[in-house]
């Protein structure tokens, strides 16, 4: 099957030889686009952690606001917009302005290179996997100076925390990247996924795909301070971390940004290891591959993404929280051997083609 | 059409990257400092796409937004309150202080306006020029740079096992103090 890759930044070129309006029109589209799948799919996530949290617990979750409570986090964003913005009298006032548009800036980036499906896609860089990974920088800095400049000790101990554990976690994270850059020859996202067409990274290259999705899933929880990693908020111990001080929306923003950040590691998991919005093929088998594509590829993306965050909140009523030190330990001397090892086994596997439908 | 577009977004870039630097260095705000700081390389990350050279834009970012500024912050904020300001140069050190920049400023324009800078390959980029990067990076012919690729990954291996020797904890002689 042919598969055309289609993006609103490819629109934005061509109308730009025609004239300013046109390009200037795409560029709007693509950003709206964004913003309104943020707002909405931060809602939307929000209220599925509420009710995925309630379930495990043998509760029902939200109930009253709408059916079943699907208008809940609408109310609960509505209530966030009417709230006092308080800044602290002796904070940094500019960056404490300034912190959680950072770290939301870092999540919208990234964003724009999700690969929803071929024909849909904000923008699809060159350097996919290294855009991704750098823009992720920005996340960590809003952490570092919302926590600084709060001036207060928790902020402080949680914002160092947080720059600790993600600095060190994304060593790992990147190296685990780097395995299926080696196999599909490509930073490319769309071509990642294009190189998957005979079957997903994570069974075509036998073992070393499955540890490095694994190593992936478990240094992005790190890097996006979820449960079991959550030690910069750790609600029993810092209050809650770096953003004790922040209230009304400058809250919603870091909150939005942790929920949308769940979105971007499973989406980019499955992008690079699960195919994307690539259908499940088996390399040589025509038929059923037909059968396959019958699904529209968004659908799998969908599909694969959702499947990946619900894991993420099953990991959340499942893990208890790590101590500091287990932390390190686990990212230095267990993550970080095993993906260098993986990393090097991979790199002989693509020297002599030891991997299936080479 | 398109020249004019990247022209006029390179003067944009141009001016915003020359306030913001001065702002990094007239800011009494140390943590300010690091932020400004951060906006100046985003924005050179900006001239290497507006030059076509999108890889580097990416590494720029990555080294230097995501790592270089983000120690700097984390090294003030072990080490600095919100409270403390720096305090005001004397006029002393602001005249030396000019006077230095504005040496360098002449030296670097000299420079460049007496060096012609030979094409080195005309006609148009590679239409994917990260990858013809990387085969320059570990092509070992005349063409390639190898070498030097090899020897600068040495030299940063040198440097993290140098990192982790001095962070190693020593351990304490018995009975001695």
């Amino acid at each position: 099957m042919n598969w055309e890759i289609k993006t609103v930044a490819m629109f934005a070129s061509e109308a730009l030889r025609e004239g300013y309006l046109g390009a200037a029109g795409y560029i709007i589209l693509g950003v709206v686009a964004i913003a309104g799948f943020l707002a909405v799919l931060g809602m939307v996530l929000i209220y599925a952690e509420r009710k995925v949290a309630g379930h495990f617990q043998c509760r029902l979750g939200p109930m009253r606001v709408g059916w079943h409570g699907v208008l809940q986090t609408v109310a609960d964003t509505i209530k966030l917009f009417l709230k006092e913005d308080i800044v602290p009298f002796q904070a940094d006032k500019v960056l404490h302005i300034l912190a959680p548009l950072f770290t939301l800036l870092g999540t919208l980036l990234v964003l724009a290179v999700v690969p929803f499906s071929p024909g849909m896609q904000v923008a699809d860089v060159n350097i996919g996997v290294v855009y991704v990974t750098a823009v992720g920088g920005f996340g960590v800095l809003g952490i570092l100076l919302g926590g600084w400049s709060s001036n207060n000790k928790w902020s402080l101990v949680g914002a160092m925390r947080a720059g600790a554990q993600i600095i060190s976690y994304e060593v790992s994270a990147t190296l685990a990247l780097l395995v299926v850059v080696l196999f599909s020859g490509s930073l490319k996202l769309s071509d990642i996924i294009l190189s998957q067409e005979q079957g997903w990274w994570i069974w075509r290259a036998p073992v070393v795909g499955l540890v490095g999705f694994v190593i992936f899933f478990i240094a992005s929880t790190a890097e996006i301070n979820r449960t079991p990693f959550d030690l910069p908020e750790g609600e029993s111990e810092l209050t809650a971390g770096f953003h004790t001080e922040y209230s009304g929306m400058r809250f919603a923003f870091f909150f939005l940004a942790e929920f949308i950040n769940m979105f971007i590691i499973s989406a980019i998991a499955a992008t690079l290891y699960l195919g994307g919005w690539m259908p499940f093929h088996i390399g040589g088998l025509d038929g059923f591959n037909a059968v396959m594509d019958l699904l529209p590829p968004g659908a799998w993306f969908a599909g694969k993404t959702s499947f990946l965050i619900f894991v993420l909140m099953w990991f959340r009523w499942t893990f208890p929280r790590l101590r500091v030190d287990q932390l390190m330990r686990l990212e230095w001397k267990i993550l970080l051997p095993i993906g260098f090892v993986n990393l090097i086994a991979a790199a002989f596997m693509v020297m002599f083609g030891w991997y299936y439908g080479n | 059409m398109d020249n004019f577009v990247s022209d006029i977004l390179f003067y944009v870039f141009a001016a915003f990257s020359i306030s913001l630097a001065m702002l990094v260095v007239t800011t009494r705000r140390i943590l300010r400092a690091a932020v400004y700081l951060m906006c100046v390389l985003g924005a050179s990350a900006a001239f290497f796409i507006l030059l076509g050279a999108e890889f580097l834009a990416g590494v720029q970012i990555l080294v230097y937004i995501g790592g270089i500024v983000v120690l700097l912050v984390f090294a003030v904020m072990l080490t600095r309150s919100v409270d403390l300001l720096e305090e005001r140069p004397t006029l002393v050190r602001k005249a030396i202080g000019g006077l230095a920049a504005l040496s360098f400023f002449g030296t670097t324009a000299l420079i460049l306006t007496s060096t012609t800078f030979p094409v080195l390959r005309g006609g148009p980029l590679p239409p994917n020029n990260t990858a013809a990067l990387g085969k320059k990076l570990l092509d070992y012919g005349s063409e390639g740079f190898v070498l030097p690729f090899e020897i600068i990954s040495l030299l940063l291996l040198t440097a993290v096992i140098g990192g982790i020797v001095i962070a190693r904890k020593t351990s304490v002689e018995k009975g001695g103090n």
